[in-house]
């Protein structure tokens, strides 16, 4: 056996994902209804034509999201050849891997702890410090006639 | 299924003691991390400083068990034979234990100063001391790339810890990105010296070097090249340094202190057991290019040191001064020469821990607060910290009676036990030129009339817009608007921090034996 | 008992950081009394140690205490350690017991000095000092404490510093130590060099395989060292100029304590001077030519504490004579009754000085006896003792050296029997002029200055002091008699230090009677020459030539000889080679750097992808580099 045939199962994987990638592609291509209106493809259907291309503001939270999904992601990849061979790598491989996991569930605590996952509004973390030149006078702007006010 | 069901999975035996050290602070920062998310009350960021000066104690006394164990029944390794317990790691692994309990007494005041809650500082703090460690206990290129990585992660998130500052998040990215490139090359390095010599192990390297004479070095020497690229860039090295005035002035002080002196001892601690020990064979071919890095790390540091007006941005160049005295004691590429290396960079961490103690304080609320004329006349105002700063900034002069003296002397000696005459003159030369403004500080505080306008910084934090290079900021040199001379508050931990490093600098420097000693039993394993 | 050895220079380096810390809260008096009572409890200790010593058999006392490794470097160990034998035992004893008895005259001497706990602060430390160069057991902690008795002597000297003389006075004497310190230090080197270590036992252990040469230049050069310490020619003129400071430090320093530390040296090297005659030789001989120079000028001199400072330069020399023959015994007696009775001598003229509103000019004293009577019975004492009158206690020790003197050559017999006439006339001749004869400080000088100036004798803190003083003066000869051969108490205690010396001469007992009965004679002529010339006299030109008075013009020499063309090459230096020369190189290489940095600096532009470039170019120049090496 020549050594590039250890290569193989790669070899095939990769063709195969290749394979699964264009064949979802081209399913969806084929099979779903394809009637585009010109309104169906303005970027916003409530009718108003865009002057400019919008900014695309993600909120930061999604990225805190998408790395929290990477690293759990991870911890994944490595649990599976874990369970592969758990019998030959025996205790060793389970201490390994509940260090692994408790070291990786932690900062998921943190995480949660910290509102990382909480979608939605922000919750105040710390009050706003309360100024005291800031009074009612001061902020609110009265509209009409200063007699009003003196009224 | 049949290419996995041959495979018997042999499964390394870990002795848990000998790397208990690093298991202490990544448990200890874990468990920092989620004590106080699990009650609602709002912690007081002394407990977690305490918390995180215990953890670092603790790992001081397991790193002392093991010193111990090592001296009783001689150095070994552990873990498929990738960690090496040896004199060597254990000065190292207690180097970087005290670097860790200042520096959680400093942080502390300054966080509390800042109103930064949360134990992420400390965290950080804690994880990057882990990889500071296994750098320098590593005996694999891969696991000193993966301490490599574990060390400098936290740093440069701790460069970016002041989000209220733009120039420590400016300081975060750059380190960041530089840093990322620097680690890509250090990768690229391994793979190289693995395709040379069929290993990533630095004993199974050494002993194939040993007994087989390469044909065809060119892969094998580029590999050591980058190899010694993602090294310069760590403990930059020049012309690999060019992040670190902008990092250092950056980065919230503290985490400036603390990232010297850890990026220091970790890298030099890798740097020295791979080109030494690992690579020693090769020395010819190595010590050139170590000859001509450490020339110039000396002579920059020290010529661009002279004409900062930002303490911080001084001591930046200071620190790449110093890592060019460090090389010294490499280059010259004997054992004498590796003590008087890991000599100076023990004796550096402190020194450099206790002057950005004292920076930090001066800072002020703010931590803006480092032009020159900030120090002026702190003598008068506050003798003890000024005398205090004042020590330290004799010891990096490497004024005789501090441990910067027997350093300096130490790399010197060796490099003139190796017969190279030039870099000892040069080494000394740069002494003098770095003197100038230490000592211009030093007289700055105690109100000797000095010309200090000396044109501004680089203003390399300023982004300038123009795209030219902003050269001086000031050249009238008057005061700039907004230093603050008010009275420096100086808390209790900081000052007991400070009192430390003032003590063991001058204490070691009139009584030198003991840490020569325990420096001089950093032995490698093979 | 000789564990507690530790204490001895520990108590009053306590009593120093006390002071330090808390010296001003103390105040007046109670700084003095403290700075006493540790020196006092030292005193103590020491009695105790050797009173412990004392009980070994005569051929183990020998006491090594180790506290801790001081410095470990290469080949290079010195401990920081006390040996406690007989002659530092001895040396120790005297120190704290003199020094105790100065302190408690310090606290009503110095009772309206505004720095009083400053002055207690340096006594302290120069008595720590003096006791770690006596107890060291190496001679890099003896030139530690040599160096700390140097720098308490520059400080005490200097003490009223507002006055320019004594500022310059306390700057001489260190320019002249510092001279004999290089030849300390490059003696230190040599004897490193040669015997590979700094500890006595074993430096004196491996003299057997140095070379003749080296031992002489040891001799020589540790000789040099105690020249300037102990003020002997050429470098004394420093000890009469040292007279600014308060009397009190004169007495414990510049006469009884440090000033004998280079005697002490002498005595402690005895086994390289055992094997190098030669620099023995030259010892002696130096010795002799001071003790007769100190005499004959301090025959002319008017100032009561320049007389009893010159007097201090002849009897160093006499003690170095003793040690230079191999009578090491000799010199340990002379020193010690010496500091009995010149301390006395000092404290007397402190008192006297006090009474006189400061004044120190003999001429204008006078009659003091009857006002002043305890301090002129025992400057009476005092004059007996130093000129060598039977029975008193510089009768012995003076005849023992003149008795070795002779044994190893008469010419040092005549020069030292000369210089014991003088010593008994010069004396004599202070005491007439400040206590007999007319009240000349009634009507001298200016009307009014001194119109109600009423001379009594001091408190008795002063008093008691002098009277202590007085007593050992007149009986501290009992502690080595030679006329019976028991009764040579400090001979036998100290022959185990100094088993090997150099000459040896045994005398039976007629040669000893017929020695001291001409040194009676000679110190009776001494004390007849100075009544009938100044019984009734207080100018007598003829016998106060102006070449004594101005000290045989040495001084005025050195000075237009030495220091002044030294400084004429110090300011031409300063203002051409400096400033042109040196700083101009200096500037110039500032100049260089700076513009260098100015350019290099535009390297720094802040950007990411520069400072990226500049990694990358690194890489390309290291890989560059690589390729040339690969083969």
């Amino acid at each position: 056996m020549g050594s590039l045939d250890s290569y193989l199962p790669i070899f095939f994987m990769v063709v195969l994902g290749i394979a699964f990638a264009s064949l979802s592609f081209g399913a969806s291509k084929l099979l779903a209804p394809q009637r585009p209106t010109s309104a169906k493809e303005a970027p916003y259907e409530c009718g108003i034509v865009p002057t400019h291309e919008p900014a695309r503001r993600f909120p930061v939270r999604f990225y805190l999201v998408a790395m929290i999904f990477v690293v759990v992601d991870i911890e994944v990849i490595f649990l599976f050849p874990w369970a592969v061979d758990s019998q030959s790598l025996g205790r060793f491989g389970l201490v390994e891997i509940l260090v692994f996991a408790a070291s990786v569930f932690v900062p998921f605590i943190y995480l949660v702890a910290n509102g990382a996952l909480d979608w939605g509004p922000i919750k105040r973390v710390r009050p706003v410090e309360s100024q005291p030149d800031r009074t009612s006078s001061s902020t609110v702007r009265h509209v009409g006639p200063p007699n009003d006010q003196a009224a | 299924m049949k290419l996995l069901a041959v495979l018997t999975i042999v499964t390394p035996h870990v002795n848990y003691v000998a790397i208990l050290p690093e298991l202490i602070l990544i448990g200890g920062a874990l468990l920092l991390l989620v004590s106080g998310q699990l009650v609602f009350a709002k912690i007081p960021t002394a407990f977690y400083s305490i918390g995180s000066g215990a953890i670092a104690a603790a790992a001081l006394v397991a790193s002392l068990v093991i010193w111990h164990d090592v001296q009783a029944r001689g150095p070994f390794t552990t873990i498929a034979d990738s960690v090496a317990v040896d004199g060597f790691a254990i000065v190292f692994l207690v180097l970087v234990s005290c670097i860790l309990i200042l520096a959680s007494a400093i942080a502390n005041d300054f966080l509390v100063r800042e109103g930064i809650d949360g134990p992420e500082y400390h965290v950080l703090a804690l994880l990057a001391g882990s990889g500071a460690m296994l750098m320098a206990a590593a005996n694999d290129l891969i696991l000193i790339f993966v301490a490599l990585e574990i060390m400098s992660i936290p740093l440069y998130i701790l460069a970016g810890m002041d989000s209220r500052r733009r120039e420590s998040g400016e300081a975060a990215i750059k380190y960041f990105v530089l840093g990322a490139f620097s680690s890509a090359i250090f990768v690229y390095g391994i793979a190289l010296v693995y395709g040379a010599t069929g290993s990533t192990n630095l004993p199974q390297i050494a002993s194939y070097l040993n007994t087989n004479i390469i044909t065809s070095n060119g892969v094998l020497l580029a590999g050591l090249g980058l190899l010694l690229v993602g090294f310069g860039f760590k403990v930059s090295a020049v012309p690999f340094h060019m992040w670190t005035p902008d990092v250092y002035q950056g980065a919230p002080t503290p985490a400036t202190g603390f990232m010297t002196a850890l990026a220091k001892a970790g890298g030099f601690a890798a740097l020295l057991r791979v080109f030494f020990s690992t690579f020693g064979v090769l020395r010819t071919d190595w010590q050139p290019l170590l000859w001509a890095i450490a020339i110039v790390t000396l002579l920059l540091g020290a010529i661009l040191g002279l004409v900062q007006r930002d303490v911080k941005r001084m001591l930046a160049y200071s620190s790449i001064n110093h890592a060019g005295f460090i090389l010294v004691g490499l280059a010259a590429a004997t054992s004498q020469g590796i003590s008087g290396s890991v000599y100076y960079v023990f004796v550096y961490a402190i020194l450099v821990l206790g002057s950005f103690a004292v920076i930090t304080l001066v800072g002020g609320k703010g931590d803006e607060n480092h032009d020159l004329d900030a120090y002026r006349g702190l003598g008068r105002r506050q003798p003890v910290l000024a005398f205090a700063f004042a020590l330290l900034l004799l010891g990096q002069t490497g004024i005789p009676l501090t441990t910067g003296f027997l350093a300096k002397l130490y790399v010197i000696t060796a490099a003139v036990r190796a017969h190279s005459y030039a870099l000892a003159v040069i080494a000394m030369l740069s002494a003098a030129i770095a003197a100038a403004f230490y000592l211009r500080l030093v007289f700055l505080m105690y109100g000797v009339k000095l010309p200090v306008g000396s044109g501004g910084d680089e203003g390399a934090l300023s982004l300038p817009v123009t795209g030219e290079p902003d050269d001086g900021l000031d050249p009238t040199g008057s005061v700039p608007t907004g230093v603050n001379i008010g009275r420096v508050v100086v808390p209790v931990p900081t000052a007991v921090a400070i009192f430390v490093t003032v003590a063991v600098t001058v204490v070691f420097g009139i009584w030198p034996g003991p840490l020569v000693d325990f420096v001089h039993a950093a032995h490698f394993l093979f | 008992m000789l564990r507690v050895a530790f204490l001895i220079p520990l108590l009053p380096l306590a009593g120093f950081v006390i002071l330090l810390l808390s010296g001003r809260k103390l105040g007046n008096p109670l700084a003095g009394w403290l700075a006493t009572i540790m020196v006092a409890a030292s005193f103590v200790v020491t009695v105790v140690v050797f009173a412990g010593l004392f009980r070994l058999p005569a051929g183990g006392r020998s006491y090594t205490q180790n506290w801790f490794t001081w410095i470990s470097a290469g080949h290079l160990h010195v401990n920081m350690g006390l040996l406690v034998d007989p002659l530092s035992m001895t040396m120790a004893a005297f120190v704290t017991g003199v020094s105790a008895l100065i302190h408690l005259y310090s606290i009503g001497y110095m009772e309206h000095d505004e720095d009083f706990p400053k002055f207690f602060l340096y006594l302290n430390l120069f008595v720590a000092a003096m006791l770690l160069l006596v107890l060291a057991n190496n001679f890099l902690l003896l030139f530690l404490g040599w160096e700390g008795v140097g720098v308490c002597s520059y400080f005490l000297i200097g003490f009223w510093f507002e006055r320019d003389t004594a500022s310059s006075a306390a700057k001489k004497a260190m320019i002249f130590n510092r001279i004999g310190d290089a030849a300390f230090l490059v003696a230190l080197f040599l004897i490193y060099e040669r015997t590979g270590s700094l500890d006595y036992h074993t430096v004196f252990s491996h003299l057997g395989s140095v070379g003749e040469p080296s031992l002489v230049a040891m001799g020589v050069l540790l000789f040099a060292g105690a020249v300037g310490k102990s003020a002997q020619i050429p470098l004394y003129p420093w000890l009469a100029d040292a007279m600014e400071g308060p009397t009190p430090v004169s007495a414990l320093i510049h006469a009884a304590t440090m000033v004998t530390a280079g005697v002490y040296l002498m005595c402690r090297i005895n086994p390289i001077l055992y094997r190098a005659p030669d620099a023995a030789h030259v010892i002696a001989i130096i010795g002799a030519v001071t003790a007769l120079l100190g005499a004959t000028i301090a025959c002319a001199q008017n100032d009561i504490k320049k007389i009893l400072a010159y007097s201090t330069i002849s009897q160093l020399g006499y003690m170095f004579l003793a040690a230079g023959i191999g009578a090491y015994d000799a010199a340990i007696f002379l020193m010690l009754t010496h500091a009995f009775y010149k301390a006395l001598l000092f404290l007397g003229a402190g008192s006297v000085i006090h009474a006189m509103n400061d004044d120190q000019d003999v001429k204008t004293m006078g009659a003091l006896a009857r006002l002043m009577p305890i301090t002129a019975v025992t400057f009476f004492i005092g004059w007996l003792s130093i000129g060598g009158l039977p029975v008193f206690s510089g009768f012995w020790s003076k005849g023992d050296v003149l008795l070795n003197g002779y044994g190893f050559s008469p010419a040092l017999w005549v020069v030292g029997a000369l210089t014991a006439v003088l010593t008994a006339y010069y004396l004599g001749r202070a005491y007439l002029l400040v206590f007999r004869g007319q009240q000349r400080w009634v009507e001298a000088r200016k009307p009014g200055d001194r119109a109600g100036l009423k001379p009594h004798d001091p408190s008795w803190v002063m008093s008691v002091p002098l009277i202590v003083l007085g007593a050992l003066s007149a009986v501290g000869g009992l502690i080595n008699l030679p006329i019976h051969p028991d009764l040579d108490f400090l001979d036998r205690w100290l022959s185990p230090v100094f088993a090997s010396r150099l000459f040896q001469h045994h005398w039976g007992l007629g040669g000893v009677w017929t020695f001291a009965l001409i040194d009676a004679a000679l110190a009776l002529l001494g004390v007849a020459l100075a009544v009938a010339l100044w019984g009734h006299a207080s100018e007598r030109p003829a016998f106060e030539p102006v070449v004594l008075q101005r000290a045989w013009y040495i001084d005025w020499a050195y000075d237009r000889f030495i220091a002044r063309p030294s400084t004429e090459v110090a300011i031409e230096t300063s203002s051409v080679v400096e400033a042109k020369g040196i700083d101009g190189a200096v500037n110039g290489f500032a100049w260089l750097v700076r513009s260098t940095a100015r350019h290099l600096r535009k390297v720094q532009t802040g950007y990411v992808r520069n400072y990226a470039l500049g990694l990358a170019g690194g890489l390309v120049l290291v890989l560059a580099y690589v390729l040339t090496r690969a083969s």
